[in-house]
Protein backbone atom coordinates (compact mmCIF):
# COMPACT_ATOMS: atom_id res chain seq x y z
CA UNK A 1 0.00 0.00 0.00
CA UNK A 2 1.45 3.46 -1.08
CA UNK A 3 2.25 6.27 1.37
CA UNK A 4 -1.06 8.13 0.39
CA UNK A 5 -3.89 5.05 0.82
CA UNK A 6 -2.77 4.21 4.38
CA UNK A 7 -4.83 5.19 7.68
CA UNK A 8 -3.74 8.28 9.56
CA UNK A 9 -3.14 7.42 13.12
CA UNK A 10 -2.41 10.31 15.51
CA UNK A 11 -0.83 9.26 18.63
CA UNK A 12 -1.15 12.04 21.57
CA UNK A 13 0.93 10.86 24.53
CA UNK A 14 3.08 13.15 27.01
CA UNK A 15 5.86 9.86 27.55
CA UNK A 16 8.51 9.76 24.19
CA UNK A 17 8.78 6.18 25.02
CA UNK A 18 5.60 5.25 25.15
CA UNK A 19 4.42 7.08 22.28
CA UNK A 20 7.55 5.39 20.32
CA UNK A 21 6.82 2.14 21.24
CA UNK A 22 3.10 2.32 19.98
CA UNK A 23 4.70 4.26 16.58
CA UNK A 24 6.59 1.16 16.08
CA UNK A 25 4.04 -1.39 16.26
CA UNK A 26 1.93 0.80 13.98
CA UNK A 27 4.27 1.84 11.32
CA UNK A 28 4.23 -1.00 9.17
CA UNK A 29 0.33 -0.61 8.50
CA UNK A 30 -0.61 3.06 9.12
CA UNK A 31 1.04 6.47 8.30
CA UNK A 32 1.66 7.54 12.22
CA UNK A 33 1.94 10.78 13.56
CA UNK A 34 3.40 11.56 16.63
CA UNK A 35 2.27 15.08 19.09
CA UNK A 36 3.30 15.18 23.22
CA UNK A 37 1.02 17.19 24.43
CA UNK A 38 -2.34 17.77 23.68
CA UNK A 39 -1.77 21.59 21.93
CA UNK A 40 1.06 19.69 20.03
CA UNK A 41 -2.09 17.17 19.05
CA UNK A 42 -4.64 19.87 17.54
CA UNK A 43 -1.98 21.48 15.57
CA UNK A 44 -1.40 17.74 14.05
CA UNK A 45 -4.47 17.33 14.00
CA UNK A 46 -6.34 17.59 10.30
CA UNK A 47 -9.02 16.16 8.08
CA UNK A 48 -6.74 13.43 6.86
CA UNK A 49 -6.10 11.97 10.20
CA UNK A 50 -8.51 8.59 10.51
CA UNK A 51 -7.80 7.75 14.10
CA UNK A 52 -6.27 9.34 17.03
CA UNK A 53 -4.80 7.66 20.20
CA UNK A 54 -5.07 9.81 22.91
CA UNK A 55 -3.72 9.56 26.54
CA UNK A 56 -6.35 11.29 28.76
CA UNK A 57 -3.64 12.11 31.69
CA UNK A 58 -1.38 15.08 30.11
CA UNK A 59 0.31 18.07 30.99
CA UNK A 60 -1.49 21.23 29.84
CA UNK A 61 -4.28 20.09 27.56
CA UNK A 62 -6.01 16.71 29.36
CA UNK A 63 -7.52 14.18 26.91
CA UNK A 64 -11.38 14.97 27.55
CA UNK A 65 -10.16 18.70 26.79
CA UNK A 66 -8.58 17.52 23.23
CA UNK A 67 -11.51 15.83 22.43
CA UNK A 68 -13.83 18.51 23.15
CA UNK A 69 -12.50 20.72 20.77
CA UNK A 70 -11.61 17.64 18.15
CA UNK A 71 -15.78 17.37 18.04
CA UNK A 72 -16.07 21.17 18.22
CA UNK A 73 -14.23 21.51 15.07
CA UNK A 74 -16.68 18.75 13.88
CA UNK A 75 -13.55 16.52 12.35
CA UNK A 76 -15.09 13.17 11.99
CA UNK A 77 -11.98 11.25 13.14
CA UNK A 78 -12.14 8.47 15.45
CA UNK A 79 -11.00 9.00 19.28
CA UNK A 80 -9.87 6.14 21.31
CA UNK A 81 -8.65 7.15 25.05
CA UNK A 82 -6.09 5.96 26.42
CA UNK A 83 -6.76 5.35 29.95
CA UNK A 84 -5.36 3.95 33.18
CA UNK A 85 -8.33 3.11 34.92
CA UNK A 86 -11.74 1.00 33.68
CA UNK A 87 -14.72 2.95 32.65
CA UNK A 88 -17.94 2.46 31.85
CA UNK A 89 -20.63 3.37 29.17
CA UNK A 90 -20.13 6.75 30.30
CA UNK A 91 -16.77 7.60 28.30
CA UNK A 92 -18.73 6.49 25.16
CA UNK A 93 -21.63 9.01 26.11
CA UNK A 94 -18.71 11.55 26.33
CA UNK A 95 -18.01 11.04 22.94
CA UNK A 96 -14.94 8.85 22.72
CA UNK A 97 -15.08 5.96 20.88
CA UNK A 98 -13.03 3.34 22.20
CA UNK A 99 -10.43 3.55 25.47
CA UNK A 100 -7.58 1.04 26.34
CA UNK A 101 -6.21 0.30 29.49
CA UNK A 102 -2.22 0.90 30.07
CA UNK A 103 -0.23 -1.40 29.94
CA UNK A 104 -1.53 -1.66 26.04
CA UNK A 105 0.03 -4.50 24.13
CA UNK A 106 0.69 -4.00 20.34
CA UNK A 107 -2.34 -6.77 19.06
CA UNK A 108 -4.88 -5.05 21.43
CA UNK A 109 -3.55 -1.78 20.08
CA UNK A 110 -4.14 -3.14 16.00
CA UNK A 111 -7.16 -4.37 17.38
CA UNK A 112 -8.00 -0.94 18.25
CA UNK A 113 -7.60 0.47 15.28
CA UNK A 114 -9.01 -1.70 12.89
CA UNK A 115 -12.27 -1.71 14.96
CA UNK A 116 -12.51 2.38 14.68
CA UNK A 117 -11.89 2.00 11.26
CA UNK A 118 -14.36 -0.81 10.41
CA UNK A 119 -16.90 1.83 12.00
CA UNK A 120 -15.94 4.98 9.55
CA UNK A 121 -16.28 1.99 7.09
CA UNK A 122 -19.92 0.98 7.89
CA UNK A 123 -20.89 4.78 8.61
CA UNK A 124 -19.84 4.97 4.96
CA UNK A 125 -21.44 1.85 3.75
CA UNK A 126 -24.91 3.01 5.71
CA UNK A 127 -24.65 6.34 4.08
CA UNK A 128 -24.39 4.88 0.87
CA UNK A 129 -27.17 2.40 1.51
CA UNK A 130 -29.84 4.55 2.36
CA UNK A 131 -29.20 7.02 -0.60
CA UNK A 132 -30.08 3.85 -2.44
CA UNK A 133 -32.77 2.86 -1.03
CA UNK A 134 -34.04 6.27 -1.41
CA UNK A 135 -33.39 6.17 -4.80
CA UNK A 136 -35.06 2.86 -5.16
CA UNK A 137 -38.52 4.07 -3.53
CA UNK A 138 -38.40 6.69 -5.88
CA UNK A 139 -38.15 4.64 -9.16
CA UNK A 140 -40.86 2.35 -8.03
CA UNK A 141 -43.38 5.50 -7.21
CA UNK A 142 -42.57 6.79 -11.06
CA UNK A 143 -42.49 3.38 -12.43
CA UNK A 144 -45.12 0.70 -13.45
CA UNK A 145 -43.81 -3.13 -12.89
CA UNK A 146 -42.65 -3.59 -16.21
CA UNK A 147 -40.96 -0.17 -16.47
CA UNK A 148 -38.98 -0.99 -13.47
CA UNK A 149 -37.79 -4.35 -15.23
CA UNK A 150 -36.96 -2.68 -18.22
CA UNK A 151 -35.13 -0.29 -16.39
CA UNK A 152 -31.25 -0.08 -16.43
CA UNK A 153 -31.01 2.14 -13.62
CA UNK A 154 -33.73 0.24 -11.12
CA UNK A 155 -31.74 -3.12 -11.84
CA UNK A 156 -28.46 -1.37 -10.84
CA UNK A 157 -29.70 0.02 -7.75
CA UNK A 158 -30.83 -3.26 -6.47
CA UNK A 159 -27.94 -5.32 -7.49
CA UNK A 160 -25.71 -2.60 -5.26
CA UNK A 161 -28.84 -2.41 -2.57
CA UNK A 162 -28.19 -6.22 -2.24
CA UNK A 163 -24.09 -5.75 -2.69
CA UNK A 164 -24.55 -3.49 0.51
CA UNK A 165 -26.33 -5.93 2.77
CA UNK A 166 -23.66 -8.41 2.45
CA UNK A 167 -20.92 -5.67 3.11
CA UNK A 168 -22.75 -3.86 6.03
CA UNK A 169 -23.24 -7.15 7.74
CA UNK A 170 -19.88 -8.29 7.55
CA UNK A 171 -18.09 -5.10 8.86
CA UNK A 172 -17.81 -4.75 12.84
CA UNK A 173 -19.14 -8.07 12.34
CA UNK A 174 -22.99 -7.33 11.96
CA UNK A 175 -22.53 -4.88 15.07
CA UNK A 176 -22.18 -7.59 17.84
CA UNK A 177 -20.25 -5.52 20.70
CA UNK A 178 -22.01 -2.96 22.75
CA UNK A 179 -19.35 -0.22 22.40
CA UNK A 180 -19.62 -0.74 18.03
CA UNK A 181 -24.00 -0.65 18.75
CA UNK A 182 -23.42 2.76 20.84
CA UNK A 183 -20.97 4.21 19.36
CA UNK A 184 -22.44 3.82 15.68
CA UNK A 185 -26.02 5.11 17.32
CA UNK A 186 -24.46 8.41 18.77
CA UNK A 187 -22.38 8.67 15.56
CA UNK A 188 -26.26 8.92 13.75
CA UNK A 189 -27.22 11.78 16.64
CA UNK A 190 -23.62 13.76 16.05
CA UNK A 191 -25.27 13.77 12.47
CA UNK A 192 -28.38 14.88 12.69
CA UNK A 193 -27.46 17.87 14.78
CA UNK B 1 -34.42 -22.49 18.21
CA UNK B 2 -37.11 -20.22 16.53
CA UNK B 3 -39.70 -17.84 17.83
CA UNK B 4 -43.20 -18.29 17.77
CA UNK B 5 -45.01 -15.56 17.27
CA UNK B 6 -48.18 -17.05 15.83
CA UNK B 7 -49.96 -16.86 19.71
CA UNK B 8 -51.77 -13.13 19.17
CA UNK B 9 -51.65 -14.15 15.12
CA UNK B 10 -52.21 -17.34 13.36
CA UNK B 11 -49.89 -17.40 10.52
CA UNK B 12 -48.04 -20.59 9.91
CA UNK B 13 -44.91 -18.52 9.06
CA UNK B 14 -45.03 -16.82 12.26
CA UNK B 15 -44.56 -19.90 14.28
CA UNK B 16 -41.04 -20.81 13.52
CA UNK B 17 -39.72 -17.21 12.77
CA UNK B 18 -35.94 -16.95 12.65
CA UNK B 19 -33.92 -15.68 15.61
CA UNK B 20 -32.44 -12.12 14.34
CA UNK B 21 -35.53 -11.40 12.64
CA UNK B 22 -37.02 -8.08 12.74
CA UNK B 23 -40.99 -6.94 11.69
CA UNK B 24 -42.30 -3.86 10.73
CA UNK B 25 -45.93 -3.48 12.32
CA UNK B 26 -47.71 -0.94 10.09
CA UNK B 27 -51.44 0.20 9.94
CA UNK B 28 -53.44 3.21 10.55
CA UNK B 29 -53.68 4.93 14.97
CA UNK B 30 -55.85 3.01 17.31
CA UNK B 31 -55.77 -0.38 14.79
CA UNK B 32 -54.26 -2.54 18.08
CA UNK B 33 -50.36 -2.34 16.39
CA UNK B 34 -48.94 -1.80 20.20
CA UNK B 35 -51.30 -3.85 21.44
CA UNK B 36 -50.15 -6.98 19.02
CA UNK B 37 -46.64 -6.62 19.82
CA UNK B 38 -47.28 -6.75 23.34
CA UNK B 39 -49.33 -9.52 23.05
CA UNK B 40 -46.01 -11.34 21.11
CA UNK B 41 -43.57 -10.20 23.96
CA UNK B 42 -45.91 -11.35 26.59
CA UNK B 43 -46.38 -14.67 24.79
CA UNK B 44 -42.34 -14.81 25.04
CA UNK B 45 -42.26 -14.14 28.46
CA UNK B 46 -44.93 -17.02 29.18
CA UNK B 47 -41.74 -18.72 28.10
CA UNK B 48 -39.26 -17.67 30.20
CA UNK B 49 -37.77 -15.04 27.18
CA UNK B 50 -36.48 -11.96 27.94
CA UNK B 51 -38.77 -8.89 26.93
CA UNK B 52 -37.83 -5.06 26.00
CA UNK B 53 -40.06 -2.51 25.44
CA UNK B 54 -38.92 0.62 24.10
CA UNK B 55 -41.70 3.55 24.25
CA UNK B 56 -41.94 6.93 23.19
CA UNK B 57 -46.00 7.10 24.39
CA UNK B 58 -47.03 5.53 27.51
CA UNK B 59 -44.59 5.40 30.82
CA UNK B 60 -42.91 2.60 32.04
CA UNK B 61 -44.72 2.05 34.67
CA UNK B 62 -48.03 1.98 32.50
CA UNK B 63 -46.06 -0.51 30.07
CA UNK B 64 -45.40 -2.45 33.25
CA UNK B 65 -48.87 -2.32 35.11
CA UNK B 66 -50.23 -3.76 31.32
CA UNK B 67 -47.54 -6.33 31.27
CA UNK B 68 -48.43 -7.85 34.93
CA UNK B 69 -51.91 -8.43 33.60
CA UNK B 70 -51.16 -10.14 30.44
CA UNK B 71 -48.34 -12.67 32.24
CA UNK B 72 -49.47 -14.71 34.98
CA UNK B 73 -46.35 -15.32 37.59
CA UNK B 74 -44.57 -12.92 35.68
CA UNK B 75 -40.78 -13.41 36.42
CA UNK B 76 -39.94 -9.14 36.02
CA UNK B 77 -36.47 -9.72 36.19
CA UNK B 78 -36.69 -10.81 32.89
CA UNK B 79 -38.16 -7.95 31.73
CA UNK B 80 -36.90 -4.30 30.29
CA UNK B 81 -37.97 -0.91 29.25
CA UNK B 82 -36.68 2.06 27.89
CA UNK B 83 -38.53 4.86 28.45
CA UNK B 84 -37.79 7.66 25.49
CA UNK B 85 -40.75 9.75 26.74
CA UNK B 86 -38.20 12.33 27.79
CA UNK B 87 -38.36 14.02 31.41
CA UNK B 88 -34.46 15.22 31.58
CA UNK B 89 -31.25 13.41 31.74
CA UNK B 90 -31.05 9.87 31.37
CA UNK B 91 -31.17 7.56 34.72
CA UNK B 92 -32.21 3.78 35.47
CA UNK B 93 -34.07 1.99 37.90
CA UNK B 94 -34.94 -1.30 39.11
CA UNK B 95 -38.85 -1.63 40.21
CA UNK B 96 -39.95 -3.18 43.51
CA UNK B 97 -40.71 -6.30 41.10
CA UNK B 98 -37.58 -6.85 39.73
CA UNK B 99 -37.71 -4.98 36.40
CA UNK B 100 -35.08 -3.02 35.07
CA UNK B 101 -35.97 0.39 33.51
CA UNK B 102 -33.73 2.82 31.43
CA UNK B 103 -34.93 7.00 30.76
CA UNK B 104 -33.81 8.20 27.67
CA UNK B 105 -33.96 12.25 27.88
CA UNK B 106 -35.54 12.30 24.80
CA UNK B 107 -36.90 10.09 21.69
CA UNK B 108 -34.31 11.76 19.30
CA UNK B 109 -31.49 11.02 22.14
CA UNK B 110 -29.83 7.81 20.16
CA UNK B 111 -27.22 7.82 22.28
CA UNK B 112 -29.60 6.65 25.10
CA UNK B 113 -31.24 4.87 23.40
CA UNK B 114 -28.28 2.42 22.80
CA UNK B 115 -26.87 2.73 26.19
CA UNK B 116 -30.48 1.66 27.21
CA UNK B 117 -31.23 -1.02 25.09
CA UNK B 118 -27.34 -2.25 25.88
CA UNK B 119 -28.17 -2.25 29.94
CA UNK B 120 -31.39 -3.88 29.25
CA UNK B 121 -30.16 -6.43 27.33
CA UNK B 122 -27.23 -7.14 30.12
CA UNK B 123 -29.56 -7.48 32.44
CA UNK B 124 -31.72 -9.68 30.97
CA UNK B 125 -28.79 -12.13 29.92
CA UNK B 126 -27.70 -11.92 33.64
CA UNK B 127 -30.95 -13.08 34.95
CA UNK B 128 -30.81 -16.10 32.59
CA UNK B 129 -32.82 -14.91 29.72
CA UNK B 130 -30.65 -15.47 26.70
CA UNK B 131 -33.37 -14.76 24.00
CA UNK B 132 -35.77 -12.89 23.42
CA UNK B 133 -38.15 -10.52 21.86
CA UNK B 134 -37.81 -6.45 21.69
CA UNK B 135 -40.49 -4.22 20.57
CA UNK B 136 -40.81 -0.31 19.87
CA UNK B 137 -43.49 1.35 19.96
CA UNK B 138 -43.40 4.05 18.13
CA UNK B 139 -40.93 4.77 14.76
CA UNK B 140 -43.78 7.37 14.14
CA UNK B 141 -43.00 9.41 17.25
CA UNK B 142 -39.06 9.17 16.10
CA UNK B 143 -40.17 10.47 13.07
CA UNK B 144 -41.17 13.87 14.54
CA UNK B 145 -37.93 14.00 16.78
CA UNK B 146 -35.54 13.18 13.53
CA UNK B 147 -35.59 12.77 10.23
CA UNK B 148 -36.31 10.08 7.84
CA UNK B 149 -32.64 9.56 7.30
CA UNK B 150 -31.70 9.00 11.11
CA UNK B 151 -34.73 7.02 11.24
CA UNK B 152 -33.70 4.58 8.20
CA UNK B 153 -30.01 4.32 10.00
CA UNK B 154 -31.35 3.26 13.39
CA UNK B 155 -33.78 0.41 12.06
CA UNK B 156 -30.93 -1.08 10.00
CA UNK B 157 -28.31 -0.48 13.27
CA UNK B 158 -31.06 -1.74 15.90
CA UNK B 159 -31.83 -4.92 13.21
CA UNK B 160 -27.98 -5.80 13.28
CA UNK B 161 -27.72 -5.80 16.97
CA UNK B 162 -30.83 -7.68 17.56
CA UNK B 163 -29.52 -10.16 14.83
CA UNK B 164 -26.56 -10.73 17.15
CA UNK B 165 -28.23 -11.11 19.62
CA UNK B 166 -30.61 -13.56 18.66
CA UNK B 167 -33.46 -11.52 19.44
CA UNK B 168 -36.34 -10.75 17.00
CA UNK B 169 -37.44 -7.43 17.21
CA UNK B 170 -40.85 -5.71 16.44
CA UNK B 171 -40.99 -1.88 15.33
CA UNK B 172 -44.78 0.01 14.96
CA UNK B 173 -45.03 2.61 12.30
CA UNK B 174 -48.57 4.73 11.53
CA UNK B 175 -49.08 3.55 8.28
CA UNK B 176 -51.40 7.63 7.73
CA UNK B 177 -48.96 9.51 9.36
CA UNK B 178 -46.37 9.34 6.73
CA UNK B 179 -46.47 9.34 2.93
CA UNK B 180 -45.72 6.22 1.24
CA UNK B 181 -41.96 7.01 0.17
CA UNK B 182 -41.52 6.95 3.76
CA UNK B 183 -43.21 4.03 4.36
CA UNK B 184 -41.40 2.34 1.29
CA UNK B 185 -38.23 3.28 2.78
CA UNK B 186 -38.37 2.25 6.35
CA UNK B 187 -39.74 -1.41 4.87
CA UNK B 188 -36.37 -1.83 3.82
CA UNK B 189 -34.62 -2.02 7.11
CA UNK B 190 -37.03 -5.15 8.27
CA UNK B 191 -37.07 -9.23 7.44
CA UNK B 192 -40.75 -8.62 6.81
CA UNK B 193 -44.07 -6.32 7.36
CA UNK B 194 -46.96 -6.90 9.30
CA UNK B 195 -50.15 -4.65 7.75
CA UNK B 196 -53.13 -4.37 9.89
CA UNK B 197 -56.57 -2.43 8.26
CA UNK B 198 -59.85 -1.93 9.88
CA UNK B 199 -62.50 -3.53 7.34
CA UNK B 200 -65.91 -2.38 8.80
CA UNK B 201 -64.77 -2.80 12.41
CA UNK B 202 -63.19 -6.10 12.14
CA UNK B 203 -59.38 -5.98 12.64
CA UNK B 204 -57.48 -7.58 9.76
CA UNK B 205 -53.90 -8.37 9.37
CA UNK B 206 -51.19 -10.12 6.85
CA UNK B 207 -48.20 -10.87 6.63
CA UNK B 208 -45.27 -9.85 4.16
CA UNK B 209 -41.80 -11.23 3.55
CA UNK B 210 -40.88 -13.30 5.96
CA UNK B 211 -42.27 -16.54 3.74
CA UNK B 212 -42.19 -15.75 0.39
CA UNK B 213 -45.61 -14.12 -0.95
CA UNK B 214 -47.85 -11.88 0.86
CA UNK B 215 -50.72 -14.07 2.83
CA UNK B 216 -54.40 -13.51 2.58
CA UNK B 217 -55.43 -11.12 5.19
CA UNK B 218 -57.35 -12.87 8.37
CA UNK B 219 -59.25 -11.31 11.27
CA UNK B 220 -57.36 -11.50 14.75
Amino acid sequence: MSDADRPVVLIVEDEPDVAETYRLWLDADYDVRMAHSGDEGLDELDESVDVVLLDRMMPGLSGDEVLERIRDRGLDCRVAMVTAVEPDFDILEMGFDAYLCKPIKSDQLHETVENLLGRSEYDDLLQEYYALVEKQATLEAAKSNAELTESEEYVGVQERIAELQGDLSETLNGIDSDEDFIATLRGLNDLDE
Amino acid sequence: MTYDLSAPLEFDALEDVRPGSNILVSGPAMSGKADLCISMLADGSRRGEGAVVMTTGDRADEVLDDYRTRVEDLDESRVAVVDCRGEGSRSDERTAEGAYVYHVSSPGDLTGIGIGITKGLETLANNGAEEGRFALDSLSTMLTYTDRKTVFKLCHVLSSRFDSAGYVGLFTIDSEAHDDQTIQVIKQAFDGMIEIRDDEGTRQARLLGLAGQPTEWREF
